[in-house]
């Protein structure tokens, strides 16, 4: 077992994980933060998306060791107390999910490009969520809730 | 009535957006073990052997369990729907193999180890010896008499053969202007939701009762299900559907590992968790058909006749109803078309690919692909135009009910309508007039229509497809609603619009209503989702239990503000009296009241705030009529698909420019979520028609196991999608609303196909496939060239 | 699931790196997005593997005349950083398959030890003339792209070498590129990258159409001369379950062409070339 030390949606945390362990799986089973989800474990759909140092990233194709002195984001860690993230506020207004799997990767990587670019067209918007996949949606809804978010988050600095 | 019709978020919106949302692999029990299985990598051999004793050495191991073993603690699992029952051949499916495997990847053995990574790297210890057998994987190859058989008992592959369709197609085609001739194929492509199975099984020795956690569609069917392969009595089992991570067809029952994971806990006693991976989620086909279609028009357009033999590979036999989907590619083939004669052979066909399971479609995306080819055939073959010749040969809509050749029984629409919004949106002249343009700069757009007719919320006398549901709605002391029901939702959020349905009827907020699903112990038996039946027959059932809920409060409302019920009216949590805002008593003080003053002010009622309701929908008929037909849907959504592509003539290439669906579902409870479905559906249906398909090795293994190489679409292969919207009610549903969910993937499919036709007309290309991925459109091209 | 553990290092610098793999037949990562779901998957296994991340082997620097790409640079550092000194790296750093998460991991020098016939990298490295530097502990070499794919998931790094730097001929010129990609999700099936040389002439290197790029040298833009040239070096065409080699026969000329019309706009448009004569026809 090899101990590692991380920043976990602002607390410190330390676990003791094989060398062999997926970041995914270290969030998911030792942190037990399991609204990251596994989708293919080969890098392709995105469901396992965290952030690590403000970058997303795909959980599965990341060795748990290797984060460590990470500061990692995940789903869990966007509402605030004041309540929800202005990006999830508007995924549920603008029906941005079915049936939530691929929240994770949506919610995440939504939040990154708005704080590179904080009014995106459509085609940044779609570049943004290109690594990751939905099977409920069609992703229309998915671009308007993220320009929905720009929107207000525009109006409301 | 304020909640029905309005695009309520969804229920469950907070706690998915905060990763809250607790999916099957979320779940952990005190003493949970981990399942991983061995599967064969060969397609067809019997078993000689397997060598366990490495994999019981590994560490963390508890169980290694073989077919031979399983077999002497389960039985076979019964079919979802039965194919003997159909007039077909059933094969035994057991949870592993014995003796033999007919497909490459089907389950052989089974690890339980402390983790998942033990059981894993156990599994790959196991030796399996076997006897390669012959084997074959295509479906025309397996119906020859020399074929290799999967089953020994059987005499051929031939899972149900049968003939559909009225009228004399030799004669009509004897007088028709115009016959063409086509094969027709559709690749094998999958549902892929983004969560793949799972299950979580736990035997509890004590009282010898067996709770499931599951990725599924049917709870209670599956519980029937388990009693039987187990040998248990369903009493003892609950059945719990963990939050679904989509569906569309593959989590309805009848897998191995539904029962393999509940005796591998009854085996070791403790809670064994078993998650597909992607590579395993693959194996499961979603469709597969050949079509040898003729047809013959007028030279009006009038289509008079279609002869269809149509040859389905179900690949090996489950008890999953995907066998039986290629029925519906039969049945639905006349569509929303007044063709008088048609005549439908079916073959559905064994083979030693893994099996189909169902798939959002459920065949009829089969016969929407073919049907609507055929069309844009006819108005090739007469020089016309495709828009026309579908106008001219739609069911008008002064014809309903309309019973088709092929035997459904049409409720309602307006084809014509969807049309003319489908044109309308696409600007269709102008756009012709731009596809001339282009072409004289050697540029190649294309303008694809398609029509779908999605019969919806089926009902299958004697198997688990029941056209009908239950709901309790019921009150507590405080006015809070719990609304338990049969239906369940992979993620489309049917249980907001039950809410909807359930606020307006019995007149409370819906901030006051919880609707709960998918539990044995909790809700009335029902049927869980499937045909597009949840607003159908779950939003009929729970309108008829909140109905009853409401008389009582309004009885005994009525009495506490001393008036006759007929004077008052409840609605937004108050009973008050009609006309008299300020006369009025809260929801939940006359609840208290029916629960605690049973014997004064509320003595004329039974003093139970809950009703439990079934919702049969008119229009259900199992009794053949004179030419035989049947007509076991209530409800037919329709839409009409318009592609506009541009195809690289170098490359092959296809790009979509513009998608629009015009769409008819009747009534809609809540527009957002329909929405949402249609979009999903559609871009499904792009998937199969340009990228998905399952690849197989000569050998019948999987060769496209990962995203890289089954292509679902992603938001940049996409052109912004449009509805339209139309509403023709049901006159057989409660509030005129038709199934929805379903339609989209066949009809993108065709509009597709039939686009990319259009844009190589110049090259004389007739597309007779799906999918059309660059180098199938290419090969098409150079084809044509070359004639 | 990755089934067997293994000693994971994670040098802070390329010393570390060096001595970490001396002796062993380690695995290296990178930015891990191939590695690790490869280690997922069992395609790859490993007792020993040293994680780069941390060596300080990532970033853009000029050298002379050269620009210098550190083997860890990500693709999302590319995009930020490589606009001046390596824009044909940047562009199809903004190209890669798998959305920003991919990018903010993904390296380029990865991808180059990786070497997948259908990764668009190798080639390109080799239109650009690159060099791949080689540390171990017998010292440093140079090797030119050309030389270094010697087939498919094979390179002629030594297994005690670690990949720690590209090494680019500065300043870039003119790049033409054409990549043709079935879908979002999938991998290029055929790319054509192409830089005009100095004493005259193109080289373009062909990648996703063969095991290894395929360099390929060029007299002229003229369309006749580039697909014969491309059907003269495509002789064992790369087949996947995407894309047999028939298709890419086909289309690799497609590629070429349109690579090579690409760079002929560039210099046109910054004034480098005067516009086609109407003889020379339009390359399709």
């Amino acid at each position: 077992m090899t101990r590692v030390n991380l920043t976990v949606n602002g607390r410190a945390r330390e676990i003791d994980v094989e060398t062999s362990k997926l970041l995914v799986h270290a969030i998911r089973e030792d942190l037990g933060l399991t609204g990251t989800h596994v989708g293919c474990l080969t890098g392709d759909c995105g469901a396992c998306t965290v952030r690590v140092d403000g970058a997303t990233v795909k959980s599965c194709s990341v060795l748990a060791v290797g984060a460590e002195g990470a500061d990692l984001t995940t789903i869990e860690g966007l509402a605030g107390e004041d309540g929800l993230h202005p990006v999830q506020r508007a995924f549920w207004d603008e029906f941005g999910f079915q049936c939530g799997y691929c929240l994770p990767g949506m919610l995440l990587t939504a939040c990154e490009l708005l704080e590179d670019d904080p009014d995106p067209d459509d085609d940044a918007i779609v570049e943004a969520i290109n690594g990751n996949l939905c099977r409920c949606t069609g992703y229309a809804a998915i671009v308007r809730s993220i320009r929905c978010a720009a929107d207000r988050m525009k109006d409301t600095p | 009535m304020t909640a029905i019709g309005t695009s309520v978020r969804k229920a469950d919106g907070e706690v998915l957006l905060t990763g809250r949302g607790r999916f099957v692999d979320d779940y952990v029990l005190p003493g949970m073990m981990h399942a991983a299985i061995v599967r064969s990598d060969v397609a067809h051999a019997r078993i000689t052997g397997i060598d366990t004793s490495e994999a019981e050495r590994a560490p963390g191991v508890e169980l290694v369990l073989t077919g031979e073993r399983a077999a002497r603690h389960s039985g076979p699992i019964p079919h979802f729907i039965d194919p003997a029952a159909r007039g077909g051949r059933r094969a035994e499916v057991r949870c592993l193999a014995v003796d033999k495997v007919v497909h490459a990847g089907q389950a052989v053995a089974a690890v339980v180890a402390r983790t998942r990574r033990e059981a894993e790297a156990a599994a790959g210890l196991v030796r399996v010896g076997y006897e390669r057998l012959p084997h074959v994987l295509d479906a025309d190859a397996a119906l020859r008499p020399d074929a290799p058989r999967l089953y020994d008992d059987w005499p051929d592959n031939v899972i149900l053969h049968n003939h559909y369709g009225t009228g004399d197609v030799d004669a009509a085609l004897e007088t028709a202007d115009l016959v063409v001739t086509e094969t027709i194929r559709i690749g094998r492509s999958t549902t892929a939701p983004m969560e793949p199975r799972g299950y979580l099984a736990s035997w509890d020795r004590f009282d010898e009762s067996l709770t499931v956690h599951g990725s599924v569609q049917n709870p209670h069917q599956l519980r029937w299900m388990l009693a039987r392969s187990l040998g248990l009595d369903e009493t003892r089992i609950r059945v719990v559907t963990a939050r679904v991570g989509g569906s569309f067809g593959l989590k309805m029952q009848g897998h191995p590992e539904e029962t393999l994971i509940c005796l591998l806990s009854r085996l070791t006693g403790a809670p064994v968790k078993w998650i597909e991976d992607r590579r395993e989620c693959f194996l499961s086909g979603a469709r597969e058909q050949v079509h040898r279609v003729t047809v013959g028009a007028m030279r009006d357009g009038r289509i008079v006749a279609v002869r269809d033999r149509i040859v389905a590979n179900a690949g090996a036999v489950t008890a999953q109803p995907g066998w039986a989907m290629p029925n519906m590619s039969a049945t639905t083939l006349a569509s929303g078309y007044l063709v008088p004669n048609v005549e439908a052979e079916l073959h559905v066909v064994a083979t030693n690919k893994p099996p189909l399971n169902a798939a959002r479609g459920f065949g009829k995306d089969g016969a929407h692909f073919v049907m609507e080819r055929v069309v844009d055939l006819v108005a090739r073959g007469l020089g016309a135009d495709p828009a026309r010749v579908r106008r001219v040969n739609f069911v008008p809509p002064d014809r309903f009910p309309f019973r088709t050749a092929t035997g459904l029984n049409i409720d309602s629409g307006d084809f014509p309508g969807l049309l003319d919004k489908a044109l309308k949106a696409l600007d269709y002249d102008a756009l012709r007039d731009r596809q001339r343009e282009l072409r004289s700069l050697g540029r190649h757009l294309g303008i694809g229509l398609a029509f779908e007719l999605t019969p919806e919320s089926a009902d299958g006398p004697g198997t688990f497809v029941s056209g009908f549901d239950v709901t309790t709605v019921r009150m507590n002391m405080s006015g809070g609603v719990t609304v338990l029901t049969g239906v369940t939702s992979p993620g489309g959020g049917n249980d907001t619009a039950i809410a909807q349905i359930v606020c307006d009827e019995l007149g409370v907020p819906l901030s006051w209503i919880q609707v709960v699903q998918g539990d044995t112990d909790r809700c009335p038996s029902g049927f869980g989702n499937f045909s597009g039946r949840g607003m159908v027959v779950g939003g009929g059932s729970a309108a008829l239990a909140a109905r009853d809920v409401r008389a009582k409060i309004a009885t005994v409302g009525a009495r506490m503000l001393g008036v006759s019920p007929d004077e008052v009216e409840v609605t937004g949590g108050v009973v008050r009296v009609s006309g008299e805002p300020d006369r009025s008593v809260p929801v939940p003080d006359v609840a208290a009241a029916v629960l605690t003053r049973a014997f004064a002010v509320a003595s004329e009622v039974e003093p139970v705030l809950e009703a439990t309701r079934a919702f049969k929908p008119g229009n259900i008929n199992h009794v053949p009529d004179e030419r035989g037909r049947i007509q076991p849907y209530p409800t037919y959504s329709n839409c009409l698909h318009a592609a506009v592509v541009e195809v690289d003539a170098d490359t092959g290439l296809t790009e979509l420019v513009d998608f629009v669906m015009a769409h008819d579902c009747g009534v809609v409870i809540n527009p957002a979520l329909v929405e949402g479905q249609a979009h999903g559906a559609i871009v499904m249906g792009l998937g199969a028609a340009l990228t998905e398909e399952l690849v197989y090795d000569d050998e019948g293994r999987l060769l496209s196991d990962r995203f890289k190489s089954y292509l679902l679409p992603r938001a940049g292969d996409l052109p912004k999608v449009r509805l339209e919207h139309q509403v023709t009610p049901s006159p057989f549903t409660m509030y005129g609303n038709k199934g929805a969910g379903e339609a989209g993937v066949g009809g993108a499919q065709a509009a597709v196909a039939n686009a990319i036709e259009d844009a190589l007309a110049p090259f004389g290309v007739t597309v007779t496939q799906v999918p059309l991925p660059a180098p199938v459109v290419l090969d098409l091209i150079e084809r044509a060239r070359s004639k | 699931m990755i089934t067997q553990n293994f000693a994971y290092h994670a040098p802070t610098d390329l010393e570390g790196v060096v001595a970490a793999l001396a002796g062993h037949d380690a695995v290296i990562v990178g930015g891990g997005t191939m590695v690790v779901p490869d280690l997922t998957h069992g395609r790859t296994s490993a007792d020993v593997v040293v994680d780069l991340s941390r060596a300080g082997l990532s970033g853009i620097t000029r050298a002379g005349d050269t620009v210098v790409v550190g083997a860890t640079t990500t693709y999302t550092r590319l995009l930020r950083d490589g606009g001046e000194q390596v824009p044909p790296l940047r562009r199809i750093a903004g190209g890669i398959t798998g959305g920003p998460q991919i990018r903010n991991r993904g390296t380029v020098g990865g991808s180059a030890c990786y070497a997948n016939p259908s990764s668009e990298v190798p080639a390109v490295l080799v239109a650009l003339g690159a060099e791949l530097r080689l540390v171990s502990a017998a010292g440093v070499r140079e090797v030119a792209a050309a030389d270094f794919f010697t087939g498919a998931f094979t390179t002629a790094r030594r297994p005690d070498e670690v990949l720690a730097a590209l090494v680019l001929p500065g300043p870039a010129g003119p790049f033409g590129y054409h990549k043709l990609k079935l879908a979002e999700s999938s991998w290029p099936i055929a790319t054509a990258a192409c830089v005009r040389l100095p004493g005259g002439g193109l080289r373009l290197a062909l990648g996703g159409v063969a095991a290894t790029p395929l360099p390929v040298h060029l007299e002229s833009d003229d369309p006749g001369h580039v697909r014969a040239e491309v059907g003269r070096v495509l002789t064992e065409p790369w087949s996947d379950v995407l894309a047999d080699g028939d298709y890419r026969r086909r289309v690799a000329p497609v590629a070429a062409l349109r690579a090579v019309r690409e760079l002929r706009a560039t210099e046109e448009s910054r004034g480098i070339r005067e516009p086609r004569s109407a003889q020379e026809g339009e390359p399709r």
